[in-house]
Formats: C-alpha cells, structure tokens, sequence
C-alpha cells in the first residue's frame, strides 16, 4: 500500500494505493492522525486506486471520522471502488461516511 | 480443484493468503466478485486468530485448504491458537450515528455476509477449525477459463 498527501486549499488529499488490511491499516491511520494532530481536520481519502478494504481499514476510517468531526472538520471519501463500496455498505458505513465520485467534487464538498 | 497454504500467524502473511484465495479462485473459474467476497472472508478470519487466537503466544501455524466443487467453495482454516467459536461473536452496531457507533466489531459480521455457511470445531488435539462455504452459482463461473 502506498499513501500520498497533497494540500488543496482548506483540505488535505491523502491517496492511497494498494489493499488495506490489518497490516497496512497501520499506516494509514498513521497518516490520518499526522493530519489531525497537525490541525488538517479537512481531509479528501481518495480511495481510486484502493481495491481491497478489510474491517481493519474501516477501523481506520471510522476513527478519523470521529476525531475530525468532534473538531468542526471531516473525513469525506472519494472515487470508491465497486468492492470497496461492497464493504462499506454491507457496514453500515455508507450511512456515516459522505462519498463522492471524485476528488475535485470531495474537495468543493467543503465549505470555503 | 484442491490447494493447500501454511503460513505462520503474522500480520504480514495476510497478503499471501489473500493470493492463495485469489489464485485458487481463478484456477476454478470463480467469478471475480465470488472470488472477492471469499478473500475478504478468509481474511478476516485469518486475521482474528493473528491478533486474538494467538494474542500473547508464539504465533503458530495458520493452515488454509481450498477445495472448489461444483456448487460450492470449501476453505478450512486451521490454526492452533485460542479457541473461538463464531457463535460467540457479538452482533454489530449498524444503525448508530458516527457519534455512537463503535470502533471495531465487524469482522464477523463481514464473515457472515460474504459466504454462506460457517462451521467451527475446536479440540485439543487438533486445534481449531473453521470451514467457509461459498456458493458459486452457474452464473457465478466465468465463462472463460485462462491458465
């Protein structure tokens, strides 16, 4: 799995690439809490190139989820594979998680 | 079509395993979305005995045997680790906002919704055993076979 992180105005784009699983969660909630301790509680997951999720990286996810918002930010989701969109569903997730086609509508999706 | 992996309970063998299944799957001429629903499953199991079947001991064997027939895929996965019956797993919490809703629980419950039928066995001689049953429908076959 490879991560990568780009600033877009307000809004912090962390990519990632690769299967999220219970050893590689390990990073990537890595990266989400650098953000968040650094104050980045806008954040863009683009999910384009993410073709494995297990519960591990929802833990991820729910996670960041809870500490951006309890701040006034968020944790909004973009480009979502069909698999990937599989396990969010069938979690639950889709409910908590706002999710958009791409990265440039996650990243206008927040207020300026 | 029969295939057997050992690995050792680590972390790091997940992405192993999941290729066994990928691999296997493809060999059988199972669908890719079959094929994704029983590596997600058997990753999740496998994943429960690494962090909690073997928690506080030596990690030892994780043995995992693929056995597709016409109708179903098989997988059994033994390990030697704590017992856990499936049955023990606690429902999860679908429905609460993000406020409320816990971190974690969901494993089993992507177990359950992404094969068909789930059996558990534990001895002490033989250790634990749990079997995955996947249905594979006619449609559920690719109609093309490669390899």
């Amino acid at each position: 799995m490879e991560i990568t992180t780009e600033q877009r105005g307000t809004v912090t784009v962390i990519s990632i690439a690769g299967s999220v699983d219970g050893m590689t969660a390990a990073s990537l909630i890595g990266s989400f809490r650098a953000q968040v301790t650094g104050g980045n509680i806008r954040i863009v997951g683009d999910f384009a190139r993410v073709e494995y999720t297990s519960s591990a990286g929802l833990r991820a996810l729910l996670e960041t989820v809870k500490e951006t918002r309890q701040q006034g930010g968020d944790l909004r989701l973009a480009g979502v594979q069909p698999d990937v969109l599989r396990v969010l569903e069938l979690s639950g997730f889709t409910h908590i998680l706002k999710l958009f086609p791409d990265i440039e509508s996650a990243v206008a999706s927040f207020p300026a | 079509m029969k295939a057997r992996i050992e690995r050792d309970a680590h972390l790091e063998n997940l992405q192993a395993i999941r290729d066994f299944i990928e691999d296997a799957c493809r060999r059988s001429g199972i669908e890719r979305s079959t094929a994704f629903d029983l590596k997600l499953a058997v990753d999740e199991a496998c994943t429960n005995i690494i962090e909690h079947g073997y928690a506080g001991r030596e990690p030892g064997p994780i043995g995992i045997s693929f056995d597709s027939g016409p109708e179903e895929v098989v997988v059994a996965i033994t390990d030697r680790g704590r017992a856990f019956d499936p049955k023990s797993a606690p429902a999860p919490d679908l429905g609460s906002d993000w406020r409320r809703r816990p971190i974690g629980g969901l494993g089993w419950h992507l177990i359950r919704r992404f094969v068909d039928r789930i059996d558990y066995d534990s001895d002490a001689r033989a250790g634990n055993r749990l079997t995955l049953v996947k249905k594979v429908s006619p449609a559920g076959r690719a109609s093309t076979r490669s390899g």
